[in-house]
């Protein structure tokens, strides 16, 4: 379960606060979404969770698994499970993706105590999944993510994602750039992942996403706060109405 | 004050020079006297070492002022010059050991090797010892060469050098197997050495040099010159491996003549705490020729890395590409000085050049120097140059995918330097050049 208690985060160099008390449980087994307007600080909470640099917690305590996050590096909480898709993936010139997937894939293997993989093993693994992912097996030779079109980026994320076989899954923004066909294909690779023993919460600006990945609960972050928490049909009311209520002075 | 000060009279100016000449200048002045009467080639190489040990003495080894060094201070750093090897006393089943493990026996089998200044096996090519050899006209010929005389490190090459490859690569051929040049040389020695390579027409060759300390090796100080003259329509690889640790010296250079419609691709991998100087001087005096310059370096501590080059369009319708990269932790220094020439007339030229440096330490130093002179009107040259730290947005990537931290910066630095040696094309020398690259890395 993943727990984030009256969390409050402001930039290591600036003063601004970005999250202002930001409560939120997910249960393992579910899928939550979070929605809200840009800028409202959706990347960030991402980023505190995977424990990027450059935030600072100064009030409040994220928990998986019953446990404090927030002093571990972001290699523990991979191991722990936590993973990040990000909404801009990263390149890596002069990595190559099969180089890259197999030394993440055993370096948490390595600390979740399972056998690494061998190298055919992995390369039948992989193979699978990126076929299913329709990633062509000759891109994942080439250097992590150059060159990669929006779209190739976003299933790259997903194939780390399958991978790694996290059992918290942060999705941000995953639907940013893809077309309606790459869209059903992601969503389809993360439907996929979906078991009673992972979490998932899946950050999107647009509705589009939660018709194909069907969320449990729909919550709305604004003014570094959960606004409003509702089911799928939260989604769809956002829709029509968009975030103009959100938008304004803090409630 | 140093002894290029003109002086009023003769006399004087001698003085001048007599007072600042340093000690390693005053160590290479006496090893010429003493060698001069032993030293290969006959009565008009002979000459051709008077004249240049002369040169040498009137205007010392390079400052800073000589703009050629300006950031590689050999008066300064080269502070004593130990005697001149000419064979003998080392090992000289040594080839293998100096190749390292990464290169295959392949490598190994045909190499010419040159231990302590003299030619030990030839691999079927002939050294430049043999009075045979040394009297062939286009050897002559290019002993003769007065471009060499233009800088006193490669002067001090004339003057002294024992032995080295020539290689003559007939017109046509498809010499399948890289032709691999090892020298080493005994601890607390000077090893120079000329090598001297002709490729004919529409030929295809590999050349490797590779100068490598063991790790365990005391000091040792080299100069390698190797003159290349490339044919029309040929295809030139041409790599270079040089490891020095901490006191020893190396001084390179190559000088490069390309005929029209030539490939020449020279790769330079420098690694080390030592001091080295990498020159390489290409002249383009045929047409629709292409250089495509690789060069990668990893220094450490207080060591010393410089590539210079100069190329020199001379005809229309050519391209050069220069790609530098190199890795820095502590006190290490790296120097990259390029300069393109595009003479008049040489219309059409295409140069482009891009330095890049990885500093690991905040008291590292990249020093990146490019230099056009364009004197044609219808050309593209360009050149860029960056020094950063290991990406901390790429780090946390690759952390929060599970790598730890460590392996991650290493992955990093070593995609930065490979970035450079991709572009060796040959498998088995791309991995081995890698491989050596990472040793390095993980020193
Ligand atoms: N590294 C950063 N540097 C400067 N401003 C930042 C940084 N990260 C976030 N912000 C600011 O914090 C706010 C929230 O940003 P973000 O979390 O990216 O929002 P969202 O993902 O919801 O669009 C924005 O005002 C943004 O400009
Ligand atoms: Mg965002």
């Amino acid at each position: 379960m993943l727990e984030i208690k009256n969390l409050h985060v402001k930039l290591e160099d600036e003063d601004k606060a970005i999250l202002k008390g930001l409560t939120l449980t997910v249960p393992k087994g579910e899928v939550h979404a979070i929605m809200g307007p840009n800028g409202s600080g959706k990347s960030t909470l991402a980023y505190v969770l995977a424990g990027r640099e450059g935030y600072e917690i100064t009030d409040g305590d994220i928990l998986w698994n019953g446990e404090s996050i927030i002093e571990m590096e972001p290699d523990e909480r991979a191991a722990k499970g936590v993973f990040l898709a990000f909404q801009y993936p990263m390149e890596i010139p002069g990595v190559a993706g099969l180089t890259f997937l197999r030394t993440a894939a055993n370096a948490v293997r390595k600390r979740r105590d399972m056998a690494e993989l061998s190298t055919p093993e992995f390369l039948k693994v992989v193979k699978e999944k990126a076929a299913k992912l329709n990633i062509d097996f000759e891109m994942l030779k080439r250097p992590v993510n150059v060159g990669f079109s929006g779209g190739e980026k976003k299933r790259s994320e997903i194939l780390q994602m399958a991978m790694l076989e996290p059992s918290l899954c942060v999705l941000d923004e995953t639907d940013s750039g893809l077309d309606i066909d790459a869209l059903k294909v992601v969503s389809d690779g993360v439907n996929a992942l979906r078991s009673p023993d992972r979490a998932m919460l899946v950050i999107t600006h647009y509705q589009r996403l939660l018709n194909h990945i069907v969320p449990d609960k729909v919550h709305v972050l604004a003014h570094g706060r959960i606004q409003r928490t509702g089911g799928k049909e939260l989604a769809l009311e956002l829709e029509t109405s968009g975030y103009a209520d959100y938008t304004g002075k803090a409630a | 004050m140093d002894g290029t000060l003109p002086g009023t009279d003769g006399t004087r100016r001698d003085m001048t020079v007599q007072m600042l000449t340093t000690k390693a200048e005053q160590a290479i002045l006496k090893t010429f006297e003493d060698n001069a009467a032993r030293l290969p080639g006959g009565k008009s190489v002979a000459e051709l070492r008077r004249a240049a040990i002369g040169a040498f003495a009137s205007r010392g080894l390079p400052s800073r002022r000589v703009e050629e060094f300006k950031y590689t201070d050999l008066k300064a750093n080269l502070r004593e010059a130990f005697p001149l090897v000419t064979g003998g006393a080392a090992d000289a089943d040594t080839t293998h050991g100096a190749l390292g493990s990464h290169f295959g026996p392949e490598f190994a089998a045909n190499a010419v090797s040159v231990v302590d200044g003299r030619g030990t096996s030839s691999g079927g090519h002939t050294f430049l010892a043999d009075s045979k050899a040394v009297s062939m006209d286009w050897v002559q010929a290019a002993l003769a060469d007065e471009s060499l005389a233009a800088s006193a490190d490669l002067l001090l090459n004339t003057a002294l050098f024992t032995d080295g490859a020539v290689i003559d690569v007939p017109a046509g051929a498809d010499v399948a197997d890289p032709v691999v040049i090892v020298a080493s040389a005994r601890d607390n020695g000077l090893a120079v050495l000329r090598h001297i390579i002709r490729v004919g027409k529409g030929a295809k060759v590999t050349l490797v040099e590779v100068e490598r300390a063991p790790i365990a090796a005391g000091l040792r100080q080299s100069s390698a010159v190797t003159q290349i003259s490339i044919a029309d329509g040929a295809e030139v690889v041409h790599i270079k491996v040089v490891e020095a640790h901490k006191g020893s010296t190396h001084l390179g250079h190559w000088q490069v003549r390309l005929g029209a419609n030539v490939s020449y691709k020279p790769f330079q991998l420098t690694l080390g705490e030592g001091l080295v100087r990498n020159g390489l001087n290409v002249d383009f005096t045929g047409q629709h020729s292409t250089l495509d310059f690789g060069g990668a370096s990893v220094v450490h501590g207080s060591g010393h890395a410089d590539s210079t080059l100069v190329v020199d369009h001379k005809v229309p319708h050519c391209t050069s590409r220069e790609l530098y990269k190199t890795v820095l932790d502590g006190q290490a220094r790296a120097v990259f000085q390029g300069k393109v020439i595009v003479q008049p007339g040489a219309q059409k030229t295409d140069g482009k050049q891009m330095a890049q440096a990885l500093m690991l330490s905040p008291d590292a130093e990249f020093d990146s120097k490019p230099e056009l002179e364009i004197y044609a009107d219808d050309v593209i040259c360009g050149h860029g140059s960056t020094a950063a730290e290991i990406d901390p947005d790429l780090v946390f990537y690759c952390t929060s995918r599970g790598i730890p931290t460590a392996i991650a910066r290493g992955m990093l630095i070593e995609s930065f330097i490979a970035e450079a040696i991709e572009k060796v094309e040959h498998d088995g020398l791309r991995d081995a050049l890698i491989g050596i690259a990472r040793d390095s890395l993980a020193a």
